[in-house]
């Protein structure tokens, strides 16, 4: 059953038909979103992540002779039975950072030009947990903002993640949640950016307050960027509440291309300003090349 | 009505609203249709851009004419249009209404009915006085209100003849009679009529005429003959002109008894020419059931010829006692009597026994004194049943004891020892002639040539009801033939022979016509006028104007003559009459009787029906006004973009595709047909079609598997494998037929049934896969076992039972302890082995079954496992890694086996004989 048609015969069913049939949605979404961003995360190769000194870790560092202060317990027993001298094993400093994400929930994600294209937001969800696999791969803390998901690591966290991205927002244009942020973390913002601009620049300006530095990724339909439409057209945002009509829709295609770049340079403008890097996808081009952007954009130091 | 261009209008002012279109051009021009609908998030980018041109949108041209079109249309089919307008006459005063009301009008009664109407209506709305004069059977005229007419008409259907002099004297007396002017309006059948100008005089006397005839010829149906071993049907058309090919059915009863067509003709009429032939030749069977013949699509009384026995040849068996001898033809008692019959009906020779089961209407016993007791009783009940028994005396009769004492349920008369002789060497007196026929038998009206003298006969005993039984006898009053009724049939004694020893009588004409009028020959040519004198004839089904028969109520009877001579009239109608045990057909046309068209004098005005029609097109355009509304609507729907061109273009390919599939299977049926000789060239595995495409597709692949593992392991190379049609296949090409059951699987017919349990018994086999093992035991739970219960109840199968383990299959090629396909281990079913099979010793088999088993039953999907593409790849997954491939190989190997057993039979088995045979060896 599609999902169009279980809403629309959910109130038919009673409450606990409701949440049988809600929980059978969540989960008809979850495993192929999993799987997607966990192949997509599979073809990306990890770095080492090595602090090159020795702290708390899994890996195996140095041995030194035991000091003053240190435990008995903590004597490797099978270093020193080789000698008179007792050692003690010490690992690799394993440092994990903290990544918040945002992916824009609003109805004006919920678009695709063409049958044949994923929706926007689809594709930030699975750019969104495809990064979020490699992060928790890599050993870093990954969260959602807003306090709904507080940064934790583990394959669990992945899962929790992919359950918060089936609840779409009712909003049309949703701004960027910028609570709950842990200071000097990381953060991956990714929408389409096309709501109002004064809520993202506040939103950024505080992240960057709290000293977080991050990525925003502009997700963006070909329609979006090429503005194939003539004659006369009704524009109308996804919940129809933002209308704008003309009579030759053709004539306000170049127009329109320079208030997108216009936009764009306003991002730019403002993420420089925040010490963030922003980044284009469209939702036409491969999955793979905007998660390898993701990678390497995250992976530099900030 | 006003006329323009041809063109009548009923109501032409609402013409004026053409004027208002050019209006509704510049209104309809400046409303645009609506904007499209395009969901666009980032429009809040394109808020408050203005368009720069400040072009207002305008409707399309096209679209603007499409509506214009509709309105106009619409406009024009309101002010209601007449092509052709009927022209007002303007006649005044009463109208007489003449009709011919003959069978030539039958097929356009309908036509006339509904022009006679509008001419009722039309005198009705003028307030004239109408009377209606038919001349089939005419009435005094009666001037009455033209409604009361019209509801007359439906009872004056046309009559199944055509007015004769009689019935136009009797017309033209009461136009003579008729006070006062009125004018005519006739109805012509458009046959011809002896005194046609006399009634046009007396009507032309009271007012003006006017005649409406039909363009087309009126067709006829002459008595089919019987000539050659083939009918031969003649028909007649009263105008000549244009080639004309007409059907002509041959309608009888079925042997269910239901009135169908048994066979048809083509007459094909020359331009030239008014009459045409046909031939057609029937089995005597179905000859024999032919009722009547009718040419198609032609509803008239002259279009029907109905038939009598004339057609029918009746079956006589001669039987005599003598063994035939070749050298004397002309002395065997059957000669004279074969010559007689052999042209008008179907002899039959041979023993009584062998003759009385094919139920004869005839048998004749020349010279036969006794028959075996049982012979004899039969011979009783097959009279009883209607038979006649005909029997001629001879050597062998007069000198037995048969009928001497005692009356013989199959001997009219008793008889006296020896008969007599009269006028041979040693006798005295003169050979004795015919006396002339009483009135009352059957052979009254003949005529007795002179030459037929009687020289020997059997002497009947004088008895009281002998006066009765005498049909004919000789001038000296003894009896020559005898009669009498035995149940429903009788008996028949000729006291002669049936050659010309005892008299000459076999040798003349009398002969021929006294078997005629026996009924024993049927005549194969009409009978004449004076042949039926003295004889009355009683209708027992007569033919309406239609041609279709009806019971023939309380009609008096016919004397013979008039019935052949007299023309068709009300007292004589055509139909099918009764005497005695002879049928007549009297048809509406005779032989001789030729149509001719009307002619008209010149003063009178002839009009054609199919000139005077008038065709409103008021429906017509507002129907075009509707159609170009709804093109509007899907127009308006693209333009403003709610309806895309994609999904306008997705169902017009949708509605392509549906209607070339619905063509296509025929065509592509005839691609993937392959001949009988391509089937037969090779061996051919073969799979019965389900109805389901992925399960014949899965068949089909894992056939080809399969006939690739059997190329290279074994002899056995069978071709690319066939999908069979039970309903239109053979199956005799095939050894063995692979059978998926599905649930889509449609019952075959109790053809294809009755074709499959042939295909059974003659030693093919069927392997019934039900491909659920992994969900159901073989004919336990699933669907696809509830559906091959169903399948399998009308086919003949044995006793089954799961396949024990000494069965031939597991030995045939390999040796096998399961059968897996896709699934490892379902039950396997085959014919059960026989009660009495017993372990022989020292051998692990039993002495099973010889024969293949006809149906092999299992659910272990082997196709899929046997499947392969087209470069041998299998297709299907079977089980998991290595014991999945082993699995498939094993699936292999039983199909190896089981087409070593189809092909081979069960030889293995024959190894229990072995120790018999070492045993042999040894000694």
């Amino acid at each position: 059953m599609s999902l169009a048609a279980t809403s629309r015969s959910l109130a038919a069913r009673g409450p606990a038909g409701q949440l049988r049939s809600r929980a059978e949605e969540a989960a008809s979404v979850l495993p192929p979103l999993l799987v997607q961003a966990q192949q997509l995360a599979g073809a990306v190769l990890l770095g080492d992540h090595g602090r090159r000194r020795s702290g708390v870790g899994d890996d195996f560092w140095q041995y030194r002779p035991v000091q003053q202060g240190d435990s008995r317990r903590m004597i490797d027993h099978r270093r020193s039975a080789r000698g008179d001298q007792q050692f003690v094993r010490e690992r690799e400093w394993h440092i994990a950072q903290t990544v918040h994400l945002w992916v824009d929930q609003g109805q004006s994600m919920r678009f695709a030009s063409d049958p044949g294209l994923p929706q926007k937001i689809e594709r930030a969800r699975l750019l969104a947990l495809a990064a979020a696999v490699l992060m928790v791969r890599g050993g870093e803390r990954v969260g959602l903002t807003g306090g709904v998901l507080p940064p934790r690591r583990g394959n669990a966290q992945i899962l929790r993640i992919a359950e918060h991205f089936t609840t779409d927002e009712t909003a049309a244009y949703a701004p960027p949640e910028h609570r709950g942020l842990i200071p000097h973390a990381r953060a991956l913002f990714i929408s389409d950016f096309l709501g109002p601009f004064e809520e993202l620049e506040i939103a950024l300006t505080k992240a960057a307050d709290r000293g977080l530095r991050g990525v925003l990724l502009q997700v963006l339909d070909p329609s979006e960027e090429l503005f194939p439409f003539a004659g006369r057209t009704r524009f109308e945002s996804m919940t129809a509440d933002v209308r704008h009509e003309t009579l030759k829709a053709s004539a306000l295609r170049d127009r329109y291309l320079d208030r997108l770049a216009e936009r764009r340079d306003a991002l730019n403008a403002l993420c420089r300003a925040a010490g963030w890097t922003l980044g284009l996808h469209h939702c036409g081009d491969s999955a793979q090349s905007g998660l390898l952007w993701l990678y390497h954009a995250l992976e530099r130091r900030p | 009505m006003t006329l323009i261009a041809g063109i009548g209008f009923t109501s032409p002012w609402l013409l004026l609203g053409l004027l208002v279109l050019p209006l509704l051009w510049l209104l309809l021009r400046a409303i645009p249709p609506a904007p499209k609908r395009q969901p666009f998030p980032a429009v809040t980018l394109l808020l408050g851009l203005r368009d720069d041109e400040s072009l207002s949108d305008r409707t399309p041209w096209w679209l603007l004419l499409l509506r214009m079109l509709a309105v106009a249309a619409a406009i024009i089919g309101l002010s209601g249009p007449v092509l052709n307008p009927a022209q007002d006459y303007g006649g005044r005063g009463p109208l007489l209404i003449v009709l011919d009301s003959s069978w030539a009008g039958a097929p356009r009664w309908d036509q006339n009915r509904t022009q006679i109407e509008a001419e009722l209506s039309e005198a009705g709305r003028a307030g004239r006085p109408v009377a209606l004069l038919r001349l089939t059977a005419p009435e005094p005229l009666q001037f009455l209100s033209a409604p009361q007419w019209t509801r007359q008409l439906a009872g004056m259907p046309p009559h199944p003849w055509t007015p004769g002099p009689a019935q136009l004297a009797q017309a033209q007396t009461m136009i003579a009679a008729t006070e006062g002017g009125f004018d005519t309006l006739w109805l012509s059948d458009g046959l011809a009529m002896e005194g046609r100008a006399d009634l046009v005089a007396a009507l032309s006397d009271h007012g003006e005429i006017e005649v409406y005839e039909s363009a087309t010829p009126t067709l006829g149906l002459l008595p089919a003959t019987y000539d050659d071993g083939a009918i031969v049907l003649r028909a007649q058309r009263s105008t000549s002109g244009l080639p004309q090919d007409i059907t002509v059915q041959a309608v009888g009863p079925d042997p269910a008894g239901v009135e169908r067509a048994l066979a048809a003709a083509t007459l094909a009429f020359d331009a030239n020419s008014t009459h045409a032939e046909g031939r057609l030749t029937l089995p005597m069977e179905l000859r024999a059931r032919i009722s009547r013949f009718e040419i198609l699509n032609s509803r008239s009384a002259g279009a029907v010829s109905l038939t009598d026995d004339r057609l029918r040849r009746r079956e006589v068996a001669l039987i005599s006692a003598q063994s035939s001898n070749e050298g004397l033809a002309l002395l065997s008692p059957l000669h004279y009597l074969r010559q007689a019959l052999i042209p008008s009906t179907e002899l039959l020779e041979g023993a009584l026994t062998d003759l009385l089961p094919a139920n004869p209407d005839v048998v004749i016993l020349a010279d036969v004194a006794r028959l075996a007791p049982d012979q004899e009783a039969a011979l009783v009940d097959w009279v009883e049943q209607g038979g006649l028994l005909l029997r001629f005396a001879g050597p062998r009769l007069a000198a037995s004891d048969t009928a001497r004492d005692t009356e013989e349920p199959l001997m009219p008369v008793r008889l006296r020892i020896g008969g007599r002789s009269i006028g041979g060497a040693m006798s005295w007196g003169e050979p004795k002639s015919l006396a002339p026929f009483a009135e009352g038998t059957p052979f009254y009206g003949l005529e007795i040539p002179d030459e037929v003298t009687i020289g020997s006969q059997v002497m009947a005993q004088p008895d009281p009801e002998l006066a009765n039984r005498v049909v004919a006898e000789l001038n000296d009053g003894t009896p020559l033939v005898t009669r009498k009724a035995l149940g429903q049939g009788q008996v028949i004694l000729f006291h002669v022979t049936a050659n010309a020893e005892w008299s000459t009588l076999p040798l003349s004409g009398l002969f021929v016509e006294m078997l005629e009028r026996l009924a024993i020959s049927s005549v194969a040519k009409p009978p004449e006028a004076e042949d039926l004198d003295g004889t009355t004839w009683q209708a027992t089904a007569v033919l309406d104007g239609f041609g279709r028969l009806v019971d023939a109520d309380s009609l008096a009877g016919v004397a013979g003559p008039e019935l052949i001579a007299g023309a068709a009239g009300p007292e004589l109608q055509p139909g099918l009459y009764t005497s005695g045990k002879r049928a007549y057909a009297r048809n509406v046309l005779r032989d001789g009787d030729e149509l001719l068209p009307a002619r008209w004098p010149a003063s009178v005005p002839v009009q054609l029906y199919e000139a005077a029609k008038e065709r409103p097109l008021a429906g017509a355009l507002i129907g075009l006004a509707l159609l170009l509304m709804a093109v509007d609507v899907v127009a308006a729907l693209l333009v403003s973009g709610l309806w895309s061109p994609a999904r306008v273009a997705g169902l017009a390919l949708a509605c392509a595709l549906g209607l070339i599939l619905g063509v296509a299977p025929q065509s592509g049926q005839a691609q993937s047909t392959r001949t009988a000789t391509d089937l037969t060239a090779n061996l051919t595995l073969a799979f019965v079609k389900t109805g389901q495409a992925d399960a014949d597709r899965i068949a089909e692949e894992g056939l080809r598997g399969l006939g690739n593992v059997l190329s290279l392991r074994t002899s056995v190379e069978p071709a690319a494998p066939y999908g069979v049609d039970l309903e239109t296949d053979e199956l005799s090409f095939f050894p063995f037929l692979y059978w998926p059951v599905t649930d889509a699987q449609p019952m075959p017919s109790s053809d294809a049934y009755a074709r499959l349990n042939d295909y059974l018994r003659t030693g093919g086999m069927i392997l019934f896969d039900t491909r659920d093992a992994d969900l159901a035991q073989a004919g336990a739970t699933s669907s696809a076992a509830r559906r091959l219960q169903q399948l399998a109840l009308p086919l003949d199968i044995p006793p089954l039972e799961p396949m024990p383990a000494d069965h031939v299959l597991t030995r045939a090629f390999y040796l096998l302890q399961d059968f897996p396909g896709r699934f490892p281990r379902g039950q396997i079913w085959v014919e059960a082995a026989p009660p009495d099979a017993e372990q022989v010793e020292g051998l692990p088999f039993r002495n099973l079954n010889d024969g293949v088993t006809p149906v092999v039953i299992g659910g272990n999907d082997w196709a899929a496992a046997w499947a392969v593409d087209a470069d041998n790849v299998p297709l299907y997954p079977v089980g998991r890694g290595f014991s999945g491939e082993r699995q498939r190989e094993l699936a292999r190997r039983f199909g190896v086996n089981l087409l070593m057993h189809v092909l081979t039979g069960n030889y293995k088995s024959d190894q229990v004989h072995v120790p018999a045979l070492l045993d042999r060896l040894g000694q």
